[in-house]
């Protein structure tokens, strides 16, 4: 019986981190927002989790095949399907400073317009995902539909 | 003409007024009859027979008696017997003529099998099977207790036994361990349920026998036994459901001369999507709007065939049992694992039968031997098993991570090929019974066994590998007298795994270190890893009256598998980046097992509580993290050892209100919890929530022209999963409603069983938390109406 009496000695985290775009100038925004080869901009989205953060990371890839849909209800419009040539990924890691249940990413992203060969990145749809943890490990996906152009 | 042999004993006892009348049942093949019914009048004093066909009645004074033996599939067995010192008796009775294709494995088999085992045991036969046709053969076997299963879609689902599944449950086929990737959730069983005449199922740890891997139950899975001598017969059965439009039919023929058998099946089956009572499924905030109810390509189909042979002599058996099992079947189109996909809804939903991408295939190829040679007090058994497991998954190539954007022409696997898994396993079993005593039985055994397995594939989750290994058993059985008896075993196992080096396919960028631009990544190296392990059990049952008690505790073990030490990839089905451990060591878990039943004429109940402790539960553990370079930006999910603690009961009970009417309950409770590690206090993956079932049940052997009937009502009731461990979602609680209603037709000495069911009665929506969709919304299937109708036929051929 000794086995048993060691329950409740910890409160379960059920609970998942959560992703807020409706801050005020939150960036970017599922299919209106359009981000420019060569130009920066600023990644401003609020992560609040119950208990304390863990990291994000951010994903762009490109969706000229319409082959996944956004995590989102709208049907973002989309221009015709086309084979890719060279288009851009972005992937990187962020870890969340230690001790935050609420963290606003206020991060300057600039985006090439060309690969190491000078190769123009192609323009048209593409997917930016997030993805955030908490320290348990719940995770949340937020993808959204967004367009990149060149300037 | 065939024969029932017996051969009765009597021994005093006590002193010389009271005597002892003992007897072994055997069948034609001169095999052990268990379970058969025994019953001496006047005095009204029954039993069983054991597992050696033996039997005793005790405290019998001198004089007269009349005995009856009955065993289903038999003619009964009645005789006067007159108590006179050192006389045997023989008698010789035929089989029933009309039941040669009948099912061997009765209640009382069952009843008696129970009470020799330590360990909770159920037992079902053919026509329980076929009363409950599920999906598959796990989805018929979901309403024993402590029993459930991880399913996707309506045609595949894997065991779960008291809460553990995957690798932590061995499937036994004609006594060799099923090998495929038991690691998955996103496949089923590969074993066609048409051709299954009883599976025992033992809850709780059964390393002892087989080995690493049975740490949580066993499913012990028999096909048909071979036909009586210079019989011929077989059995049509057709299976059609109303939910996903599922076609199915299995053919068996069998026939045997003297010593000579053969056995021949052929099933197939065909299934369109399956209805689900909802017209979207919400994958995270996406609404996937499905085209009628259907969830869409969730089709399949399966064509399977087994041919077994063999010769039977006395004292010598062998038996060859081949088998294919191959299935084809679609994923939902609108998701691929967790990710919402774009579909063509026009190619879709043209037909609901197609099976477009995502798919797969799986083909799994057996062959089997097992003989026996069989001296009074000895039985040396063999078992060669050679199987081959292939799976393929097929998709729409799509860009991850740092893959190419278009798939390079110069590689030598087609880009649509997501996984493919090859793995050749060679087993071996050595076996030797002992009867030292009457009342001692030795059971001695060797088990071995070497897989290979290949991979293949754009997609990257598990390294190949090689895994040898081999164990040794002694187990003891000793009656101290009818009532009460011990068992005690211990075991020594060896394994040794190797993984083999894989590298990307395609280049990734190392930000890190700008002076290699970019790399193929070595996903996983050579690992070499040896294991070796004592484990060890012991249990005493006693049964007296109506009583039956037994305790059983045990050590059993579990070597890592090769994902568990070598993974080192991202499975875009879930958005994880798994890794390894290489240093893991094996499972270790100890268990205590009770059971409490009372078995009345009117009343029957029965409690078999467990407690389990892991010391070293390997565990993939989500992180916080993620992972840019190895992972392509998905979470960090590591494999890790904690303590758990588990606990948990069954419970039945049944009254009979007449011979003919039945209330039951069966229920089951599983508690898990992380004892250490980053998720202590936490449960385990894949938690089956409380539920029960209470049934009523109204059965006549009898009514004009129909055997067996029966009407039975279920009703389920589940509670709310709300213990849970990243990435679950808690589980809304749900109660459902099956009918069933059948028995067997009998014209003119031709008998037709037919089965209907009704699943899910009332159409609820609801979720099963153990589900592989239930992450992404989707709904168990609405109402269904199956039928299964079973012709068997047979005739005798006449004796040379």
């Amino acid at each position: 019986m000794i086995l048993f009496s060691c329950e409740d000695d910890k409160e379960i985290d059920t609970q998942k981190p959560e992703i807020d775009t409706t801050i005020p100038n939150a960036f970017p925004a599922n299919c209106t927002d359009t981000i420019y080869f060569g130009e920066p901009f600023t990644l401003n989205l609020k992560f609040t989790d119950n208990v304390e953060l863990g990291s994000f990371s951010l994903d762009i890839h490109h969706n000229f095949d319409h082959h996944s849909h956004s995590t989102e209800f709208v049907e973002c419009h989309l221009n015709a399907k086309k084979i890719p040539v060279n288009p851009y990924v972005l992937i990187e890691t962020h870890d969340i400073p230690t001790g935050q249940s609420e963290y606003v990413t206020n991060l300057p992203i600039t985006i090439p317009t060309s690969n190491d060969e000078g190769q123009l990145f192609d323009k048209g749809d593409y997917h930016f995902d997030i993805r955030i943890t908490d320290k348990e490990g719940w995770s949340t996906h937020f993808g959204m539909g967004i367009k990149m152009m060149h300037r | 003409m065939l024969l029932l042999g017996m051969s009765i004993l009597y021994s005093p006892l006590y002193s010389q007024t009271y005597y002892e009348l003992k007897g072994t049942v055997v069948d034609e093949n001169n095999s052990p009859l268990i379970g058969a019914s025994v019953l001496l009048n006047p005095v009204k004093k029954g039993t069983t027979t054991n597992h050696s066909g033996d039997f005793r009645i005790n405290k019998l004074s001198e004089g007269k008696y009349y005995i009856k033996i009955q065993f289903i599939g038999y003619q009964i067995l009645t005789d006067t017997i007159a108590f006179v010192r050192n006389k045997k008796y023989k008698f010789q009775l035929d089989i029933s003529t009309h039941s040669l294709q009948e099912v061997v494995v009765t209640y009382d088999y069952a009843e008696a099998r129970k009470k020799e085992e330590a360990l909770q045991i159920e037992i079902v036969n053919e026509d329980y099977l076929k009363q409950n046709l599920g999906g598959s053969l796990m989805g018929s076997l979901e309403r024993l207790s402590g029993v459930s299963t991880i399913d996707i879609g309506s045609g595949q689902s894997k065991p779960v036994i008291r809460g553990l599944g995957f690798n932590r449950v061995v499937v036994v086929e004609n006594n060799i361990k099923h090998e495929a990737q038991q690691w998955g959730a996103d496949h089923g069983l590969e074993i066609d349920q048409y051709a299954v005449n009883n599976i025992e199922v033992i809850k709780g740890p059964a390393s002892l026998m087989y080995g690493s891997d049975a740490i949580g139950g066993i499913i012990d899975v028999k096909n048909r036994k071979p036909p009586v001598e210079n019989s011929f017969g077989g059995t049509i059965d057709l299976s059609g459901k109303t939910n996903n439009d599922f076609l199915g039919t299995s053919l068996s023929l069998f026939g045997r001369k003297k010593w000579f058998f053969a056995d021949f099946r052929v099933t197939f089956l065909d299934y369109g999507d399956y209805k689900v009572p909802t017209d979207s499924v919400d994958i995270y905030s996406y609404r996937a709007v499905l085209h009628k109810n259907r969830l869409r390509n969730s089709a399949g189909k399966e064509q399977n065939f087994h041919f077994s042979f063999g010769i039977i002599r006395k004292q010598f058996q062998s038996k060859f049992y081949l088998s294919n099992v191959n299935s084809k079947n679609g994923f939902f189109a609108n998701a691929h694992g967790l990710e919402p996909r774009n579909v063509d809804s026009d190619l879709h939903d043209k037909s609901s039968r197609d099976i477009q991408y995502p798919r797969q295939k799986v083909n799994h190829f057996k062959v089997i031997n097992h003989s026996f040679y069989q001296w009074e007090k000895l039985k040396l058994e063999f078992d060669i098993g050679f199987q081959r497991n292939f799976r393929q998954e097929w998709s729409q190539y799509v860009q991850h991570g740092y893959m190419p954007a278009l798939f390079p022409d110069t590689l030598d696997f087609n880009p649509e090929l997501e996984r493919q898994f090859e793995k050749f396993v060679y087993s071996g079993n050595v076996k030797l019974f002992y009867q030292l005593t009457d009342k001692t039985h030795f059971n001695l055994g060797l088990n071995t066994e070497f897989q290979d397995n290949q991979i293949d594939g754009r997609g990257f989750i598990i390294p190949a590998y090689r895994q040898f290994t081999l164990g040794g058993f002694v187990f003891m059985k000793h009656h101290f007298s009818d009532k009460s008896l011990a068992q005690a075993g211990v075991r020594y196992d060896y394994g040794n795994i190797t993984t083999y080096n894989y590298k990307d396919w395609f280049r990734s960028p190392n930000i890190e270190n700008p002076d290699t631009n970019t790399q193929f990544l070595e996903r996983s190296g050579n690992i070499n890893r040896h294991f070796s392990n004592i484990i060890w059990s012991i249990g005493y049952n006693y049964n007296v009256n109506k009583w039956s008690y037994k305790v059983n505790f045990g050590k059993s073990f579990r070597m890592p598998i090769a994902k568990e030490l070598g993974a080192n990839g991202v499975n875009y089905h879930r958005f994880s980046y798994e890794v390894g451990n290489p240093e893991l060591s094996p499972e270790i878990s100890y268990q205590f097992d009770a059971g409490l039943e009372h078995n009345a004429e009117k009343f029957a109940i029965g409690v078999t509580p467990f407690l389990n402790y892991f010391s070293n539960y390997i565990y993939l553990n989500p992180t916080a993290k993620h992972d840019r370079l190895y992972g392509n930006g998905n979470q960090v999910f590591n494999y890790t050892q904690s303590r758990v603690l588990r606990y948990g009961t069954e419970l039945y009970a049944h009254y009979n209100f007449s011979k003919s009417l039945q209330i039951g309950i069966i229920g089951e409770y599983v508690y898990s919890e992380q004892m250490s590690g980053k998720k202590k206090g936490f449960t385990l993956p894949f938690a089956p929530p409380p539920s029960g079932i209470f049934n009523i049940k109204y059965q006549k052997q009898k009514i004009k022209f129909v055997e067996n009937a029966y009407v039975s009502i279920d009703f389920r009731i589940t509670t709310p999963q709300n213990n849970i461990v990243p990435p679950e979602e808690k589980t809304d609680g749900y109660q459902l409603v099956n009918l069933g209603i059948g028995g067997k037709f009998v014209f003119n000495n031709q008998a037709i069983s037919i089965s209907i069911q009704v699943q899910n009665l009332f159409n609820t929506k609801y979720f099963n938390h153990t589900s592989y969709y239930r992450l992404i919304n989707v709904p168990e299937a609405g109402r269904n109406f199956i039928v299964n109708i079973s012709i068997p036929f047979s005739g005798k051929t006449k004796q040379e």
